[in-house]
């Protein structure tokens, strides 16, 4: 029953948005424009920025998150689809659940871009032989995304100026998943190529996923409890 | 608890007793432990006199993770219960929380520059994690301040619990960037300090989390007298 409630809202979510193509092609428009201004940003007008391969992905990807993360509530505010969902007999845990992997499936179909394209523009090093690692770390980091952004994406839905609330509440919490996620991209592929560091911040990410986890779920409830 | 009208003496609040008792003893605790800090505790061989100011610095950080713990507590009790007692609770502990990380990031600043040379160092993540902290408290007071009566309660009470979540990522951090900067004062061996020095740092310590107490009940106090104030106004008006 719950799995096809999930199911039924993480379907809702993806057909509006293949109906509407807004929030993904605006994500991957804002992370590419995002790219181009950290390249000039640096000052170095070099070709190969390799040593600030990790920060140049993450800062990225973690203001694309936000975006993403702002938008992923719209339909539920706007149409009012959100009273529906609260009258409906659905758990909020499924709704939580499926507003996450709504999310984590927006950052991935931005990552799909964002980082074939590090790769072709910015870095000379050892870059696409740790691709496969970078794929782990970018999914890891996803889920802690996902799994924080639903949580406060909740919290600002209803409050006064929510447009700017919510990057005020969720970039701080995400700066620890971008100093892991960038130190662990870094890691492979920087140049030093540490698999114990990388598993070191890849533990990290996991660990922040997990808590992230258990205060959602034990918090949730309490978020739409009007 | 609201006074009664037909009291004679002053009007008395609940609260008010524990407020005088924790002020004594953090006023005795402060004078004390400052005392002891720079006059009897031994100096540092190798840092000399800026290593007195880690007494306070590392005993502020520890007296404001209590203050987000009673923070997260009181979050947690506030859901269950709906007593904005709870909220109070939370909201003054925040408050104080974070002008004791202020403190914290300051008295750190002061031994970076006398220690490196320098007032800030990114490369220490504990200290960069605990900006991160101090942010992520601030944030509560703009998210208190945007939402009104029972969602402003509830939001605090759930972005008290996150915030905490996210204190030990701060102290896990330091161990996965493997920081060679930053001295850990307390590893899993124990305290890193001799017994002199130790029990200086138990006194500031001490001094610290008595002074947190005692901001709290006075805080609370100032939120319970309001109320009274307000209910007797109220009570007034209506003869």
């Amino acid at each position: 029953m719950r799995r096809r409630q999930l199911i039924a809202l993480v379907r809702k979510d993806l057909r509006l948005e293949l109906r509407t193509r807004e929030t993904i092609v605006a994500m991957v428009l804002f992370a590419i424009v995002m790219m181009v201004i950290l390249q000039f940003g640096f000052g170095t007008r070099d070709d190969d920025l390799t040593r600030f391969v990790g920060g140049l992905m993450w800062v990225t990807l973690a203001f694309t998150a936000v975006l993403g993360v702002g938008r992923s509530y719209v339909a539920e505010r706007e149409q009012r689809v959100l009273d529906g969902l609260l009258v409906a007999p659905v758990p909020r845990m499924v709704m939580l659940a499926a507003k996450a992997i709504a999310i984590l499936i927006y950052m991935v179909a931005v990552e799909v871009v964002v980082i074939p394209l590090v790769g072709i523009f910015f870095v000379q090093g050892p870059y696409w032989g740790a691709i496969g690692w970078i794929a782990i770390t970018a999914l890891l980091a996803d889920i802690c995304i996902a799994l924080a952004g639903t949580l406060f994406s909740g919290l600002a839905l209803f409050t006064r100026a929510r447009d700017l609330i919510l990057p005020v509440l969720f970039l701080p919490a995400l700066v620890p998943v971008v100093i892991a996620a960038a130190g662990a991209t870094h890691a492979v592929a920087g140049g030093p190529h540490d698999m114990s560091e990388w598993r070191g911040y890849c533990l990290f990410l996991l660990g922040y996923a997990i808590l992230f986890a258990l205060v959602s779920i034990a918090t949730y409830d309490a978020v739409f409890d009007d | 608890m609201t006074p009664s009208l037909t009291t004679d003496g002053p009007v008395r609040l609940r609260g008010e007793r524990a407020a005088i008792i924790w002020g004594t003893i953090a006023t005795v605790l402060v004078v004390v432990s400052t005392i002891g800090v720079f006059l009897v505790a031994p100096e540092d061989a190798d840092q000399g006199i800026i290593q007195r100011i880690f007494y306070f610095h590392v005993a502020i950080a520890i007296a404001s993770l209590v203050a987000y713990g009673v923070a997260c507590v009181a979050g947690i009790l506030y859901l269950r219960t709906r007593d904005r007692r709870w909220d109070d609770a939370c909201e003054a502990s925040i408050r104080i929380g974070l002008l004791f990380s202020v403190l914290v990031v300051i008295t750190g600043s002061i031994w970076a520059k006398a220690s490196w040379g320098t007032w800030w160092v990114w490369t220490d993540p504990r200290l960069v994690t605990y900006l991160i902290v101090v942010l992520i408290y601030v944030a509560y007071f703009v998210l208190r301040s945007s939402a009104e009566d029972d969602r402003k309660m509830r939001y605090s009470a759930i972005y008290a619990i996150a915030g905490f979540a996210s204190v030990p990522l701060s102290f896990y951090s330091v161990r996965v960037a493997e920081s060679f900067v930053h001295p850990v004062v307390f590893t899993g061996g124990g305290a890193n300090m001799p017994t002199s020095m130790l029990t200086w740092f138990i006194m500031a310590q001490a001094a610290m989390v008595a002074l947190f107490i005692a901001l709290l009940e006075v805080d609370l106090l100032g939120r319970r007298s309001e109320r009274a104030l307000h209910m007797l106004t109220i009570r007034l008006e209506r003869g």
